[in-house]
């Protein structure tokens, strides 16, 4: 149950607890940040995805034995690493290691999931039997005999993580974490999360799908703390490809250290930031999570099946301004939120969901696809085994425009310039969004003037989207995690500079 | 399988490998799911799973491994994993395991009795608690109900000698119901979570609850940009004390991240606010006899009538601090190394009810509902989105929405001018209504 879908690039905790008020269910449930953690195959257990195909094939079998129409197998294992460099030190190195397999029975509109963590073929069994119950007395089909299945690949691997020494991850660290500090006099504490994690699949279902392959990822981190006179502040900044080790070769650790250090110490002069409606300019990247959580999650086939999601019977219809197209493409080379195909095997495509203007698409799983009779978009995706997959967004942008980004900073005679944002949350339903500004400066005849304090920006998404005026030729992306229903994914949001007219902020100043 | 034998042999074999002290943490947890919409059944989910955590000092170096494969095999790779990573982190002296035998004494956290009720009467209860909210006429749409419960045993285990366990049970149930009027749709959920089948709510009371938040919310509006009172629900208790948690880890003090670092035994708020961690409250969601590596659990007050008490810690950020674990180390599952982390974290309650809070307001706002991040730790600047409703002359006049609030934590606490005698300990955060007397609302100019 979801009250709010959010996405964020800061590590999650604070933003878990505000956004989803789901209750005591997070008491015996893990928590959001262990979650990225969770995870892991013994690299003994590789063997279990060598699974004799005819294991699955009886699997299968089992799981539509009392009826239903679809069924599937997903084996998952994985290996990750966390490593905290933090005060000058490395406080802890964490390892994990774990498996499992999910089976799912699709009954018209019903669902039955189970897993296990032991995977022979009782284990198996006994999981297609608990998810074949919700299917008692429904229709019977009889499943295809399953064959190995080719999906073109978006995931290029240099260096496999595997191959890579700790001591390399920790040079990388420590780099960083001297660049930080020795940027400013000001950076007093840095903060160096290293996590990577590789992530392998396999995939069987009773249309005969069956494949199998390994998703890597890294997730750097760096916080840095500026100490004033009278404030402080912690800087961030992160970069997460989906590929090999090569990633930290291409982007400097140094460099992303000293961007945290940077927005630390500017934000030290942060002023107050007025209250109420005014235009607002976004530069371009990461601050495509306004699109993320203001239209794409709205988009997620899963609440128009149900009818109750902000843009229900809106395919077709004009919903935005002339100059905005929206994308969702799980295809971009080693992107963060790229993979070959789906968590239900779907090959991965690019999907324009608004064109100029006009709804042209939502985005589907096997199953909503199923009920609304569209065609699956390769969103189907899920966190781990022990989730059911559901639709979700990959990378999400705003299409390139026109304009300069300076044209659209010096027509804008007053507003708030948005050069960064933490994340953002969404209520599907209603369509009420709200991000929160990282770094940001009042605007005063087109021009950038003096930064000021972090504000929400709140909205509606069917406004926001009318108001976007001006859209910029420099598209930009940015790396983060997406959650919903429990759910954390990773995703990539981008855009080019925008403005949008009108948004409330949320200052101290009147 | 015997996990007292089971912990015993990987401490052993940690410290044979090498490691000067060992921790194991093992978590069995069981769990199920229900979803039904329009009546009828759309998700059943079941799952058991195991698994657990090994933490070693090898020279005063710490690192962690985990797994959930729990065959010999795949233990000894993840104690080897562990001691290998232990080579590269750096030596800390504080770096210690506890060694307390105690455990406090909590009732109520187990409940045996939910997982011998039927699941044709766990479907059929929230089959109901739908039709109830639906009942109502502006109510157009569900977007479901759901049943969810969860058994767990924790198994803790050093070689200081610890050795340690505990059983509880949770069951819950949620509603969530759609209002429409032309385009605009408003969403109401309500969840009630208990250690008890026979303790859940009354289903009239969380599907009128979760109706009315829909349909209230009906026709809100916007208004103008100004600063007046802001009433806080006990709904969005969230948006002031989760700041003020993460301004009170030890260790977030200790590395100077915190506003509220330098202010022990100072006044940080009103003399009418009050905050306590307690993890000792019978049948409490977020009690437990020790805490995630078996320090026991207390009642603490944290700031009293506006005087900032003291911090929370684990053992190894307490030694650092120079001070005794506070218990608020917290481990949500086996893959996880202790944090720091509260039990019940709540504003005590005062004396006016929701009422009188809202009759002695001449003109405000009423918040329902907080989005954004809350307070920020760091420096205390506060900034959110808001809805709820517009006060007049001490009356609810019309519901808003799309509002902003913003302030800082200091302003905020000491601003507290009136605190409500309605708490109820469902989460973790939890407030009674209370009120700020001002803060910055942007709305339309």
């Amino acid at each position: 149950m979801t009250y709010y879908y959010i996405s964020e690039n800061i590590p999650r905790r604070v933003f878990l607890k505000l956004g989803i008020t789901g209750g005591a269910a997070i008491a015996l449930a893990p928590s959001a940040l262990s979650q990225l953690l969770y995870s892991n195959a013994s690299e003994e257990a590789k063997t279990n995805l060598d699974i004799e195909p005819q294991i699955l094939s009886r699997t299968i079998k089992k799981a539509l034995e009392k009826g239903g129409d679809f069924a599937e197998v997903y084996i998952e294992h994985r290996i990750s690493r966390a490593i905290l460099l933090e005060e000058s030190k490395f406080k802890s190195a964490v390892f994990h290691i774990s498996q499992g397999a999910g089976v799912r029975v699709l009954s018209g509109i019903k669902t039955g999931y189970a897993y296990t963590e032991i995977i022979d073929e009782a284990s198996l069994l006994k999981a297609a039997e608990t998810a074949s119950f919700i299917a008692q007395g429904a229709k019977k089909i009889k499943p295809v005999a399953i064959k190995p299945s080719k999906r073109k690949s978006f995931v290029k691997v240099k260096v496999p993580l595997e191959t890579v020494a700790d001591a390399k991850r920790m040079d990388a660290m420590q780099r960083a974490h001297q660049a930080a500090l020795d940027y400013d006099k000001k950076i007093t504490m840095v903060s160096v999360t290293y996590r990577d994690h590789e992530r392998k699949r396999l995939i069987a279902n009773s249309e005969g799908l069956f494949i199998k392959d390994g998703l890597p990822i890294i997730y750097f981190i760096v916080q840095a703390l500026a100490v004033g006179e009278d404030t402080q502040h912690m800087g961030m900044e992160r970069v997460s490809k989906r590929a090999g080790f090569e990633q930290l070769d291409e982007v400097k650790p140094e460099e992303v250290a000293r961007a945290a250090a940077r927005e630390a110490v500017t934000l030290l002069d942060a002023k107050e930031t007025p209250a109420g409606k005014m235009d607002v300019v976004l530069q371009n990247g990461w601050g495509g999570v306004l699109v993320h959580e203001a239209v794409g999650h709205p988009l997620e086939a899963d609440n128009i099946a149900k009818e109750i999601g902000a843009f229900t019977g809106k395919m077709g219809k004009k919903v935005a301004s002339d100059i905005f197209t929206m994308i969702d493409d799980g295809t971009i080379i080693n992107a963060r939120g790229t993979t070959s195909f789906d968590d239900e095997g779907t090959q991965m495509k690019r999907n324009v969901l608004i064109e100029n203007g006009v709804l042209v698409k939502f985005i589907t799983d096997i199953l909503s696809a199923r009920q609304l009779t569209l065609e699956r978009t390769g969103n189907g995706r899920r966190q781990d085994y022990r989730y059911m997959p559901i639709p979700r967004m990959t990378n999400t942008f705003i299409a390139a425009g026109k304009d300069k980004p300076e044209d659209i900073l010096a027509s804008t005679p007053k507003g708030l310039y948005v050069q960064s944002l933490s994340g953002g949350s969404v209520n599907p339903i209603t369509g009420t969004f709200n991000f929160t500004c990282r770094e940001a400066y009042l605007i005063e005849d087109g021009k950038k003037t003096y930064p000021v304090k972090g504000a929400t920006l709140i909205g509606s998404c069917m406004e926001i989207i009318s108001n976007v005026d001006a859209v910029g030729n420099d598209l930009d992306y940015g790396p983060g995690t997406c959650g919903k229903s429990s759910q954390y994914v990773e995703v990539t949001a981008g855009q080019p500079t925008v403005r949008i007219r009108n948004i409330n902020v949320g200052g101290t100043k009147g | 399988m015997d996990y007292k034998d089971l912990s015993e042999t990987i401490i052993k074999r940690s410290l044979k490998k090498g490691a000067d002290a060992a921790e194991v943490y093992i978590q069995t947890l069981r769990q199920l799911e229900i979803q039904v919409r329009k009546g009828e059944i759309e998700i059943i989910q079941e799952s058991v799973s195991n698994g657990l955590g090994v933490r070693v000092i090898s020279k005063g170096k710490l690192a962690f491994a985990s797994t959930n494969d729990l065959n010999d095999k795949a233990i000894d790779t993840t104690i080897l994993r562990a001691i290998a990573f232990a080579q590269s982190t750096t030596p800390d002296e504080n770096n210690v395991l506890p060694s307390e035998k105690e455990s406090t004494i909590v009732e109520g956290l187990y409940d045996p009795k939910i997982f011998e009720i039927p699941t044709q009467e766990k479907i059929s209860l929230i089959i109901k608690l739908e039709k109830l909210a639906m009942k109502n006429k502006r109510i157009t749409k569900s977007d479901g109900a759901w049943y969810s419960e969860a058994e767990e045993i924790i198994y803790l285990a050093n070689s200081n000698g610890l050795l340690k366990q505990y059983k509880s049970s949770l069951c819950g149930i949620t509603i969530g119901v759609v209002a429409e009027k032309d385009e605009e749709k408003r969403s109401g959920y309500e969840s009630c979570y208990r250690r008890s089948f026979s303790n859940l709510k009354p289903l009239e009371e969380i599907a009128d609850k979760a109706a009315k938040k829909a349909f209230n919310m009906l026709n809100a509006r916007q208004v103008k940009t100004q600063k007046a009172a802001v009433i806080f629900d006990p709904d969005v208790a969230y948006a002031i004390l989760n700041g003020i948690l993460t301004a009170i880890n030890g260790e977030e003090v200790l590395k100077g991240a915190s506003f509220l670092g330098k202010k022990s035994g100072e006044k940080t708020g009103s003399e009418l606010l009050t905050i306590i961690d307690d993890g000792t409250i019978p049948a409490g969601l977020f009690s437990s006899p020790f805490d995630g590596e078996g320090v026991t659990t207390q009642k603490r007050t944290i700031i009293d009538k506006g005087i900032l008490k003291g911090f929370m810690y684990n053992t190894i950020v307490a030694r650092r601090a120079g001070v005794k674990s506070t218990g608020n180390a917290e481990r949500s599952n086996y893959s996880a190394l202790p944090d720091i982390g509260s039990h019940h974290f709540y504003i005590a309650a005062g004396e006016p009810s929701q009422d009188d809070i809202i009759q002695a307001t001449k003109k405000g706002l009423f918040l329902k509902e907080v989005t954004g991040y809350g307070i920020d730790a760091v420096n205390g600047n506060f900034s959110g989105g808001a809805a709820g409703f517009w006060i007049e002359e001490g009356k609810i006049a019309f519901p808003v929405k799309e509002l902003t609030i913003a302030g800082t934590a200091n302003e905020m606490l000491n601003d507290i001018d009136m605190v409500g005698n309605d708490l109820e300990l469902n989460d973790q955060l939890s407030a009674p209504t209370f009120r700020i007397k001002s803060m910055q609302i942007g709305g339309e100019k």
